[in-house]
Order: C-alpha cells, then structure tokens, then sequence
C-alpha cells in the first residue's frame, strides 16, 4: 500500500507557497500523513484529509483577493438596489474593471510567491470559486435587509436574482484566463529578477 | 504598546516556548491543539506562524529532514524579545480584566 499522499495533491500546494515554505509545510503534512492520519484513517480517508488541507492553505493564500473580488459583487448588488438606474453602462465598466484588475494581481502574486507559471490559472480559479460562495453570503444578507416592492423591481430591472448570486460563479473561466495572464507576468518576473 | 495578541497567536507563541528546541510546524500544530483542546489545522498555525515572523515576534531557520517526511526540512521557530514582550502585554491585560472577580463567575446563564 502506498504511504504517500497524491502526488497532484502536493502539486497543487506547491502553486501557493514559496518553494522553502513549501519544503517545510509539505514535510509536516507528510509527517503527519504517515504517522497519525493513514494509519487511523486508512488510505481514501487521509488522501481527503490531506486535499483538505491543501484546499485550506490555497483558500487561505487567495482569500484577500476573493475578499475584494466578493466586495465588488456585494457592493455592485447594494448600488443598483438602493440606487436604481436604467443605464448599467458605466457601473458595469467599473465592476468589470475591477474584477480584471483582481484577478490580475491574484495571478501574479501568487505566481510571483511560487515562481510557477501554472500558479496564476491556480489561483484565478480559487479566488473566483472562494469569491462566489462569499459574494452569495453577502448578497443574501442585503436581501435579508432589503426585500420590499420596490427593492426587488429594481433587482429584477438590474438582472434579477440569477445574476446576483450566480455571476461571479459564471466567472470561474474568465478567471482562469485572467488568473494565467497574471502568473505569466509573476512567474516572468520572479525569474527574471533571480537572473545575476 | 507591544502587538495585542489573539488567543490563538497566545498558543501558538507559548507552544514554542514550551517546545523550546524542538518547535517546529507540527509540533507547534501538536502542543497548540492540546492547550487550546481542538483539532488545529496545519493551514491555521503555518497562516499564524507566517504573520507573527512578518511582526518579528518570532524567527525561524530550516533544520534536517527525517525519513518519515521523505527528508524534507523542518522549519524551526523561536520566540523573539518582542514576542516575549506581547506575551507579558497580554497577560497583564487578562489579568486586569479579571481583577478583583472571582472564578468561575456565578449569577445570571
């Protein structure tokens, strides 16, 4: 039986820590793995566990970005409920804007921390997964709030529920892209700032 | 002042003290999850350690490899001037707070 975790697991973490860090941080996980976790667990139970730690250390590495990336949504959701208008053109500009603008820097920085190119896609992937679960909250909050006639026209008239809670998961692709032209940048960076 | 500390920075400052020589993640993991009594992931004291050797509370350096962790480094931590400062803080602060009441405190659940 094998006493490793996956190996794509590991792969995975490798994306979002500095490679030192990561020497250390995967050496504690794999002690960890084979001495408490497979033996008590056997191996499909520690192989979930050792994904979920490393879901943990890339939603932890992410989550400022996706922080800001769910702030835009919510607050994009708060300006055309309490403020209703008919012309979208110029907020839609701005949450555009800003969404690139984050999920550019996600890329990078994480790019830039690993020296990995395939860090950016990575990461453009959890800010976006971690932002849609954290801008649904929010959004689901405000309506608690704020769920009378009026508001909820100008919710249907700005896009309705559906794309309230639903746009930023829809991003997830565009994210991906974003997040990978930001790593290209980080990666590129990063080496060529260790080049003598 | 010194650095306002939460809970969890408290434990896992006072795990390396404790550790002394031997503190690195896992153990620090170990010592921290069975003062504070739950299950401490190791994403949450790495995040922790990260942030307080960025506040300088504390240093680090790589050790060796053991064959149980294929021989990848251990990353050793131990606790600076300032750490040990923002440790005092701390308790002190506990300790006016509960100044004067007794423990455990009785009246309305």
């Amino acid at each position: 039986m094998r006493n490793n975790p996956p190996v794509w697991a590991e792969a995975i973490l490798r994306l979002f820590l500095k490679p030192d860090v990561f020497l250390s941080v995967s050496g504690d996980l794999l002690e960890q793995y084979r001495d408490s976790i497979l033996p008590d667990r056997g191996l499909f139970r520690a192989d979930v566990w050792y994904l979920t730690q490393v879901l943990g250390f890339a939603f932890r590495k992410t989550s400022p970005c996706a922080a800001l990336f769910a702030g835009a949504y919510v607050a994009r959701f708060a300006w055309d409920t309490l403020l209703p208008t008919t012309d979208f053109h110029v907020r839609s500009q701005i949450t555009t804007y800003t969404s690139i603008g984050i999920l550019l820097a996600a890329g990078f920085w994480t790019a830039w921390r690993s020296g990995s190119y395939l860090a950016g896609p990575a990461a453009g992937f959890a800010t976006v997964a971690t932002a849609s679960v954290l801008s649904a909250g929010g959004n689901a909050v405000l309506l608690a709030m704020w769920h009378d006639a009026a508001t909820m026209s100008a919710i249907s008239a700005s896009g309705g529920l559906d794309e309230a809670f639903l746009l930023p998961a829809i991003l997830i692709v565009p994210g991906i892209v974003l997040g990978a032209v930001g790593g290209f940048v980080g990666a590129g960076a990063k080496r060529l700032s260790r080049t003598p | 002042m010194a650095e306002i500390l939460g809970t969890f920075e408290q434990a896992v400052l006072l795990a390396i003290i404790r550790l002394g020589d031997d503190a690195y993640g896992r153990a620090i993991l170990q010592e921290a999850g069975m003062r504070l009594r739950r299950a401490v992931s190791p994403g949450a004291v790495q995040a922790t350690l990260e942030r307080l050797e960025k506040k300088g509370l504390v240093m680090s350096q790589l050790g060796s490899g053991t064959p149980i962790r294929s021989g990848r480094p251990r990353r050793f931590y131990r606790i600076g001037p300032s750490g040990i400062s923002a440790l005092n803080e701390a308790r002190t602060t506990v300790e006016h707070l509960w100044s004067g009441l007794r423990r455990p405190l009785k009246g309305h659940a």
